[in-house]
């Protein structure tokens, strides 16, 4: 986790140069790992989204989205990539998911069982369409989660190979049917 | 001048090269093979080949918005942001919408590359000859003026360029598009072989090739010579080539260039105007500021090669006045920033295939299969002028079912499917009628950074352009339906002018002076001893990518420039 975490911290480094980081001594729990520009985040809410891609994408005989660090790049995202209204939607829909999870399993998403956090993202996807904060905010962290882990390193150096130097092109080869992926 | 160091001698050349860019970087390759001490000016930075490839060798997930630009960045930058290769892996080679503004009366996205090397770092490589029905359009459409070259007259030059750029082609024998010097094509798709072949059958006036394009997929020695490998088929060109497998000032002409030991290369070298002699009659240097001193500062030489990009070469001639010349240098006639045109891209068409199911395609390929113009080539048959080319590719692409959540959604994830059907595509590419009202004009008060004053760029589409893009609509529907093509849909962009970043003319060839202000030469009809061979050079636009034609027609009047610089002519 240490390891992934620095990672992303260096490619966040790379981008850009107005994020600054918090030194350790200052880092305690309600505090964020990444010091963001545009959206704030506390630190037991950045662990809630961690667990959340977990809930996603969780780890199986393969990491999981956690262990990928799809929870930073979320946040990355949101924070570089998104207008300031969707930026705001996100949050208040975060917190309505919260909200959503203390409401049906009588406990914080970070609290809640596993079965607890299936059962509520299970009413999520039931919503998927609802024109609501919630549904924005469950949308674009599932969308992004997907992206983060798809074009990981971790997936593209194991699951689908990604080649830089192909060095050739056939226009014309066999389909072969793909053999299932263990995932 | 007393306002610098440098001594006389030290800014005194033989040739002076306004712009490094595709076009500027073979004037400073021919000059100084030539044995002339030659400054090649660029405003922007130095990108050097390898080395200034920031990203060229980096993973997908090493970007750490993977490939996304920025919101704060589009939203600073709408127009570039605009431009289909402006992505996190290539936006360091694109300048920014206020680096640089302009004036836009309607819209125009101005997409630009304030670099050495400019625009042949990040450009599309497609190469593909101009034929008499492009030279002779104007004359006998009665638009614009007759241009003062036919085929033969850039025939050798194309052939000469060609050869040094490395052209992956096949011979089609095609009247309006000539075969030229080709390494060997990459391959089509069976999708695209079926529509070549479909095409062969039902239309006599049509072809479907595969499109030609600067990729070495068989180097020579000359381009060993010149440091360039092999091809790789990486298809991520516009980050630099770490393989030198396609054509860019970078990889070929400018170290070529430099290997001579007659060039002088500048960077961050804005020229201001061009110094016009009155006793002399003649342009005897440039006003250059630095952009890291604002010192302004003269260069001298016999001849200047203004190869800035068409903006930006109508820029500096409307600045370059004198008592001899108000409106602009050689710019007696008062064409000087007129006719000016572009290409028109906004027509796209995409469908699939349901043949070819147990075939896919394996690697990646930097280019695509291509029509050649049909419409009005060997006479006037609608009724619109010209015609457009089109872009044709296909592939097998795949889905990801990304319902529910959890280990299902997991599964899914790792096991992508192939789509039931290949997919096909087109986009126009569209000759536009350069117009006297379309113009580039300079700012009556706005000044940029550098003192120099603003550009307004002022056109827009016309009945012919729209004229056209429905035709293309209605013959690429009808060519796709034939064929057995389905699911087909058509799609205007609705782009601004300069998208297409085939902006062209201002500076226009001609015969007569009268109406021109360039002839067969390139040479300012006014001042002979200054000639324009980028995109504002353009009489027409035809429908062809322009890149290789201003190569060729730079190598040629290059060549007449020394002859006449021997002679005592200029």
């Amino acid at each position: 986790m240490a390891v992934n975490r620095r990672s992303a911290i260096k490619q966040l480094l790379f981008v850009s140069a107005g994020v600054a980081f918090l030194p350790a001594c200052l880092q305690h729990t309600t505090r964020a790992s990444l010091a963001l520009k545009h959206i704030q985040v506390d630190g037991d809410q950045e662990k809630m989204l961690a667990e959340l891609v977990e809930t996603i994408i969780p780890a199986t005989t393969t990491p999981g989205a956690k262990a990928l660090s799809a929870h930073l790049f979320t946040l990355i995202m949101m924070d570089d990539c998104y207008k300031k209204e969707e930026q705001q939607q996100w949050l208040n829909g975060l917190k309505a998911f919260e909200q959503a999870c203390k409401k049906l399993n009588g406990r914080s998403f970070l609290k809640s069982t596993p079965a607890q956090r299936e059962a509520l993202l299970t009413t999520m996807e039931a919503g998927w369409n609802n024109k609501d904060d919630m549904s924005f905010f469950y949308r674009t962290t599932k969308h992004l989660t997907i992206k983060a882990y798809t074009s990981s390193k971790y997936f593209l150096t194991n699951v689908d190979i990604y080649e830089l130097v192909p060095a050739r092109f056939k226009g014309c080869v066999p389909l072969k049917p793909t053999t299932r992926k263990i995932a | 001048m007393s306002n610098n160091n440098t001594s006389l001698q030290n800014r005194t050349f033989d040739a002076i090269v306004i712009g490094s860019g595709i076009s500027g970087g073979w004037a400073a390759k021919e000059f100084t093979e030539k044995g002339l001490k030659t400054l090649v000016l660029e405003r922007g930075r130095d990108v050097k080949h390898l080395k200034d490839y920031p990203t060229t060798s980096q993973f997908p997930w090493e970007f750490p918005h993977r490939g996304q630009v920025p919101q704060e960045i589009k939203a600073a930058n709408p127009s570039i942001s605009r431009c289909y290769a402006y992505k996190e892996d290539a936006m360091h080679f694109f300048v920014k919408d206020n680096d640089h503004p302009y004036g836009q009366p309607k819209p125009f996205d101005w997409i630009r590359g304030y670099q050495v090397g400019g625009k042949s770092l990040m450009w599309a490589r497609q190469t593909q000859r101009w034929s008499d029905f492009d030279f002779e359009g104007p004359a006998r459409d009665g638009f614009a003026t007759d241009w003062p070259i036919r085929y033969k007259d850039i025939e050798p030059w194309y052939s000469y360029v060609e050869k040094f750029v490395g052209i992956s082609g096949n011979k089609d024998g095609i009247p309006h598009l000539p075969d030229g010097e080709f390494l060997p094509p990459m391959e089509l798709t069976c999708v695209e072989n079926y529509f070549k072949d479909f095409v062969k059958a039902n239309y006599k006036d049509r072809q479907v090739i595969y499109a030609r394009c600067a990729h070495l997929t068989q180097p020579q020695q000359i381009h060993l010579d010149q440091g360039r490998g092999q091809c790789q088929k990486r298809d991520l060109c516009q980050r630099g080539c770490p393989f030198g497998g396609y054509f860019s000032s970078n990889s070929s002409t400018l170290p070529w260039a430099e290997k001579t030991g007659n060039l002088t290369l500048r960077p961050f070298s804005v020229v201001h105007s061009i110094i016009y002699d009155e006793q002399k009659g003649k342009a005897t240097g440039v006003r250059v500021v630095d952009t890291n001193t604002r010192e302004m500062m003269e260069y001298y030489a016999n001849v200047i090669f203004v190869n800035a990009a068409a903006v930006n070469t109508n820029l500096i001639l409307l600045n370059s006045t004198s008592h001899r010349f108000p409106n602009g240098l050689g710019n007696d006639s008062g064409v000087l920033g007129k006719y000016f045109a572009f290409h028109n891209y906004r027509g796209h068409i995409s469908g699939q295939y349901e043949g070819f199911k147990d075939s896919t395609t394996d690697g990646r390929r930097p280019t695509s299969a291509y029509l050649p113009r049909f419409r009005n080539v060997m006479k006037q048959e609608t009724d619109f002028l010209r015609g457009y080319a089109a872009g044709f590719s296909s592939g097998r692409g795949s889905h990801t079912d990304t319902n529910g959540f959890g280990k299902s959604l997991k599964e899914q994830l790792f096991n992508s499917q192939t789509d039931s059907a290949w997919f096909v595509g087109s986009h126009m590419m569209g000759e536009t009628i350069p117009k006297e009202k379309s113009t580039v004009t300079l700012d009556a008060n706005r000044k940029d950074e550098w003192g120099i004053p603003q550009i307004n760029i002022d056109l827009d589409y016309d009945d012919n352009d729209e004229k056209m893009l429905k035709d293309f609509f209605e013959q690429m529907t009808e060519m796709y339906t034939k064929a057995g093509f389905t699911n087909i849909s058509t799609g205007d962009s609705k782009q601004a002018p300069g998208l297409d970043i085939h902006e062209m003319g201002g500076v226009r060839m001609g015969l007569d002076p009268k109406t021109s202000m360039l002839n067969k030469w390139n040479q300012l009809h006014a001042c002979t001893n200054v000639f324009v061979t980028d995109g504002a050079c353009m009489t027409s636009t035809s429908t062809q990518n322009p890149s290789l034609t201003y190569m060729a027609l730079t190598a040629r009047a290059a060549d007449y420039a020394v002859k006449q610089l021997k002679k005592g002519e200029i």
